[in-house]
């Protein structure tokens, strides 16, 4: 493996970090999300910071059921992602749609339909908990890969 | 002689100051006014319930009665709900905007086009809400007629190609 | 100069979730506000339709995940009321109960948005984790932190138990404490005061005619509020004040939002203190007799009220929901106009929005007296033309 790739594995690794997409939801994920970064589940401490640009973002956080309206400026945000970009699928409604299932107003199908996702959290809505084991597996898998 | 005072004066001063344009009140219990009213002196009624204190229209609940489109106006002044029911024919809908009185209801009378497709007479131009850009002009999710799975089955699959 | 419109979301670290608002700036000064909506609509009334009264419990828990038991809450009380359905007191008590701590863990979410708003993160941190003390409590009541689902036809779920409530009311008391720290911040750190006084103006007139409600409207002075107005669940019994101030802008939402809280803990107090006894629910039949109510609440943001038609099936006819931020969003643009860019975040973070744009950017030409719109790729052309008059080439880039 090239030093340049080693070096951004190495960083990746020690510290992602995220931009959070609201795509639709009811905010249940997004509070719990934010909860992630307050002081009983901090996870500062793993080196995840919450960007506010794409261009500065290893991962993309999404909530919610992908409503049309967002669909393609979702895409956007993805596209304006450095690689290497993961996504996160958060809840129920990112891994299915949810609730909302059968509802005109989003993409049916979840969050998959529109984006390659790598990490399914369920829950409804997501506890912090689950979110930081989603990332620590997901962080094991490109270890691994990088090996 | 009913047990609620202030809404029967309520009724009775509607009935009395607009006769032909209001029917059908009834004071359904403790707080709750309902009444039809009709379309062309709508802007006129809700000015004069402003003026009396029903400064608040909280919103507009558009409904697909059949024959007719309907637009429900809830009006309160925080105490008592009075409730508009404004009937316009399904084959040409049309009712009088009422921002001259209530600059907020921009959005509800959108909601009222949008998804229901009764035109709101002065209503300025403007993007579409609630519906997403690409929707489809001419369909009104929230008739009877339209079916949410005959809409999903034409939807072309969003699924785009990855880098 | 000419004036230059930007896109304020839908993707924006201010914002929680999507709405967008155009901003016409000269300068760092907005001269006028737009306000794009409909990035969260997801067709929840049409899909209410298809769904039975109990399944619609779940889904219009999902309008919005902060106040989750408001919307619940008012959606049930139509149905029972079409039902003539009579809860049982006990019942009352504990959605009353679930709403009160819905509305403290709301505020404290509010003051820590709204101090990571102002830069003030310390703020941010130590409510959200003074937060985490009511979201225990909403999980050990309930079983979940959001989306507690307690109400069910003709009653709650689940029943309180002793211990339950001793844990509950010590959590209060530790919460009790740290408000009053948190208010005493709020009226005399210069920072905070520096930043939120004289900003989002909203006079009272304006508050009424645009519809404001809620703490939004209270800061203006409007003395409304759906607990005293027209009393339901069990705050006819209950003593309480309703908080307004009169300074008409951010300043005036922190201190009203703040009292609540306090005025939150003395209703929490009291209902666990004198819960009556009974059963927590009655058996409804699944088909509702046809007839058409209206019935309102008062949510933490501000009046939420629903409209519901039966039709003797087992499903709604009708169901409209409107939820308070959207009555709030048409006093934002009044806000806005006159204030700075750089107050923007706070202004709109002040109405408590519970509700997304790469839009292009349009430019005003007072020269050629037109406006121009720019797409993505013409605005990156202009940049690399202007630089390359000036020397520096950045076409390779």
């Amino acid at each position: 493996m090239k030093t340049i790739d080693k070096l951004i594995t190495w960083s990746l690794l020690k510290s992602p970090w995220i931009l959070h997409f609201n795509s639709g939801a009811c905010n249940g994920c997004d509070i719990e999300i934010v909860d992630a970064l307050t002081p009983k589940y901090d996870v500062e401490r793993f080196g995840i910071v919450l960007k506010a640009t794409p261009r500065h973002a290893d991962i993309l956080v999404v909530s919610g059921p992908v409503t049309r309206q967002q669909a393609k400026r979702l895409r956007t945000i993805y596209d304006q992602m450095p690689e290497p970009k993961f996504v996160m699928a958060i809840g129920a409604c990112g891994c299915s749609g949810g609730v909302f299932d059968g509802c005109y107003g989003v993409v049916p199908g979840g969050l998959d339909q529109v984006l390659p996702v790598s990490v399914y959290i369920p829950g409804c809505p997501v506890r912090p908990e689950a979110i930081i084991d989603g990332v620590v597996k997901m962080i094991q898998s490109v270890e691994a890969a990088a090996k | 002689m009913s047990e609620f005072e202030k809404e029967e004066k309520i009724k009775a001063g509607l009935e009395a100051k607009f006769p032909g344009a209001v029917t059908n009140a009834l004071v359904q219990r403790k707080n709750r006014v309902w009444l039809d009213a009709a379309g062309e002196k709508l802007p006129e009624i809700l000015a004069w319930m402003k003026a009396g204190g029903f400064n608040h229209l909280a919103t507009v609940t558009g409904f697909d009665e059949g024959e007719n489109l309907g637009a429900y106006y809830h009006m309160t002044d925080t105490k008592i709900i009075v409730t508009l029911k404004v009937k316009t024919p399904r084959a040409n809908p049309s009712i009088p905007s009422v921002l001259s009185v209530f600059p907020g209801a921009v959005s509800y009378e959108k909601e009222l086009e949008d998804m229901l497709g009764i035109k709101v007479q002065g209503l300025p131009p403007g993007r579409r809400y609630p519906l997403a850009e690409d929707f489809p002009v001419g369909q009104y999710p929230l008739r009877k007629d339209w079916k949410t799975e005959d809409y999903l089955a034409q939807q072309p699959s969003l699924k785009t190609e990855t880098k | 100069m000419s004036k230059i419109t930007i896109p304020f979301g839908p993707q924006h670290p201010a914002l929680k979730e999507p709405e967008n608002f155009m901003l016409v700036l000269e300068g760092e000064q907005i001269t006028s506000a737009g306000i794009n909506l409909g990035y969260n609509h997801r067709g929840m009334e049409k899909a209410a339709e298809g769904r039975t009264y109990i399944q619609n419990l779940y889904l219009i828990e999902r309008v919005c995940g902060i106040c989750s038991h408001s919307h619940t809450t008012t959606y049930i009380t139509n149905v029972e009321e079409l039902a003539k359905a009579e809860v049982p007191q006990r019942a009352l008590a504990i959605r009353t109960l679930f709403a009160e701590l819905e509305r403290v863990h709301s505020h404290l979410l509010w003051l820590g948005v709204a101090g990571y708003e102002m830069g003030f993160e310390t703020l941010f941190m130590y409510t959200w984790r003074d937060r985490e003390q009511v979201l225990d409590c909403l999980e050990l009541l309930s079983g979940n932190r959001v989306h507690y689902s307690i109400n069910t036809l003709g009653g709650v779920r689940r029943d309180i138990t002793a211990e339950q409530k001793a844990e509950v009311l010590k959590r209060i008391k530790y919460l009790e404490e740290r408000t009053q720290y948190y208010i005493k911040l709020a009226t005399q750190e210069p920072t905070v005061l520096a930043r939120t006084a004289n900003v989002g103006k909203l006079p009272y007139d304006v508050a009424i005619e645009r519809g404001a409600v809620g703490p939004t409207a209270r800061a203006s002075g409007v003395a409304r509020d759906v607990r005293k107005d027209d009393p339901y669940l069990l705050y006819a019994q209950l003593d309480f004040n309703l908080i307004t101030h009169n300074t008409n802008d951010v300043f005036g939402r922190l201190v009203v939002r703040a009292l609540e809280l306090v005025e939150s803990y003395k209703i929490i107090n009291q209902v666990l203190n004198n819960l009556p006894e009974g059963p927590v629910a009655v058996k409804v039949p699944m088909k509702v007799a046809p007839g058409e109510c209206v019935n309102h609440y008062e949510a933490p943001r501000g009046e939420d009220i629903h409209y519901l038609k039966s039709n003797g099936t087992d499903k709604p006819e009708r169901l409209k929901v409107r939820a308070p931020t959207l009555a709030n969003l048409q006093s934002v643009a009044y806000m806005l106009e006159g204030g700075w860019l750089a107050d923007v975040p706070l202004v709109i973070a002040a109405i408590d929005p519970c509700m997304s744009c790469t839009d292009r950017a349009a430019v005003w030409n007072p020269k050629k007296g037109k406006t121009e719109v720019y797409s993505w790729e013409e605005m990156r052309k202009l940049g690399i033309e202007q630089y390359k008059r000036r020397g520096v080439d950045f076409s390779r880039l």
